[in-house]
């Protein structure tokens, strides 16, 4: 911790530099929030539809979407 | 103290209301068993934790030859003074004069210890004067203790007097110009008509004709901390959940420099808010801070003098309002 003045960090929030699969993740959830909706059907049809899958190469569920957004967000 | 009978009301109007709380810095700046010298309201504080968490916020000050504690050490729930060892407890009590036992300052309450709060992940103090030791009541900002609002703190700091930080949140209309090339002030008529609305904890200063769109309202509460509470459009990109909003803060460092505590809030629950908070610390808050930063630029470039030489209009009634306050105030602490 540095005790330097001024302090200014960008990120105040993560526990680490996102994952490359992180990056994409969140990327392809904007893009979708923006053009399918915001409804959790819209969300895991709009990821599935643009291939961006789960880390271990599944199609999103409802429940393993939820899982992994607890999981990256909490 | 932090208020003597010398004390001008220039010198409060530049350094910060006294008999009120205040933000400092945020709770991660000091560890458990760590300490860290902050400077507020133009004075060196000393904050101390304990190994269990418990926090103290003393003067910066020996009581025996005046050397900076924050150059003793630790010792667990008590610093010594590196110059002579003098040793201080956590309520500011000497607890021990190894040069001189028995030495009658041993068992004296002889440095300002300032009562302390810890809200939303940040350090909040009373700065009462000498008439005002005792904390007055907090009433904490509702969308930080809301169960249904999730909150990040982005704090930064600032080389702006304090109360043009303030200022800052007070005008509205800088949003549509200033960061109109943001993600989220981009929307909204560059013209507007203002008026300022009573509550029973301080005022609005809002559009009479646009609300949702841009930066179009914000309130000042004072609720034994001053803070301001206001709502930002998000796009579609962000997800279920509406707008988000802001709390924010300041910390009179000294008559130059601010601490800024920006509570952004959001109203949501389950895998939205869930779904917010990855996107927020992956792409979000990198935005957010773009944002800040032209307020920090802007505000840092103002002249010293800005607030002398000024030909103000409707729009800044909020602001006009907020110094007309701010001043009464500082008159009033000065000749109490």
């Amino acid at each position: 911790m540095t005790d330097t003045w001024p302090y200014l960090d960008v990120h105040q929030s993560r526990t680490h530099e996102p994952t490359p699969y992180e990056y994409k993740l969140a990327a392809t959830l904007e893009e979708v929030f923006t053009h399918e909706g915001h409804e959790l059907t819209d969300v895991v049809r709009g990821l599935n539809a643009r291939k961006v899958h789960t880390a271990d190469g599944a199609p999103w569920t409802e429940e393993s979407f939820r899982a992994e957004m607890n999981r990256l967000g909490a | 103290m932090t208020l003597t009978s010398f004390t001008t009301a220039d010198r409060i109007y530049a350094t910060g209301l006294r008999n009120q709380w205040h933000p400092v810095v945020p709770s991660r700046f000091v560890a458990p068993g760590a300490m860290r010298k902050v400077t507020a309201l133009g004075e060196q504080w000393l904050l101390f934790r304990r190994s269990d968490g418990a926090l103290s916020m003393l003067a910066d000050r020996c009581p025996h030859r005046g050397a900076p504690l924050s150059l003793g050490r630790h010792l667990g729930d008590r610093v010594a003074c590196w110059y002579h060892g003098v040793e201080v407890g956590a309520d500011g009590t000497v607890t021990s004069v190894p040069g001189l036992p028995g030495c009658n300052l041993e068992g004296k309450k002889l440095v300002t210890s300032l009562p302390v709060r810890e809200v939303g992940g940040a350090i909040l103090a009373w700065f009462g004067d000498e008439e005002h030791p005792e904390p007055a009541e907090l009433t904490l900002p509702d969308p930080l203790t809301d169960p249904a609002a999730d909150a990040f703190l982005c704090y930064a700091e600032w080389d702006v007097p304090w109360r043009y930080a303030v200022e800052n949140l007070l005008d509205p209309m800088h949003g549509a110009f200033l960061h109109h090339e943001s993600h989220t002030m981009f929307a909204g008529d560059t013209t507007a008509k203002f008026r300022i609305r009573e509550t029973d904890r301080g005022y609005f200063f809002e559009k009479t004709d646009q609300r949702g769109v841009n930066f179009d309202w914000v309130e000042l509460c004072r609720t034994g901390v001053d803070w301001v509470d206001l709502s930002i459009p998000y796009p579609p990109s962000a997800g279920p959940g509406g707008p988000f909003g802001i709390v924010g803060m300041v910390c009179p460092v000294d008559e130059h420099r601010s601490g800024v505590f920006f509570w952004r809030y959001r109203r949501v629950e389950d895998w939205q808010r869930d779904s917010w908070r990855f996107l927020y610390k992956t792409l979000i808050e990198k935005r957010h801070w773009e944002v800040l930063e032209q307020d920090r630029v802007m505000l840092e470039a103002m002249p010293a003098d800005a607030d002398q030489r000024e030909n103000l209009y409707q729009h800044d009634l909020g602001v006009v309002r907020l110094r007309r306050l701010y001043r009464a105030e500082a008159e009033a602490q000065s000749s109490a």
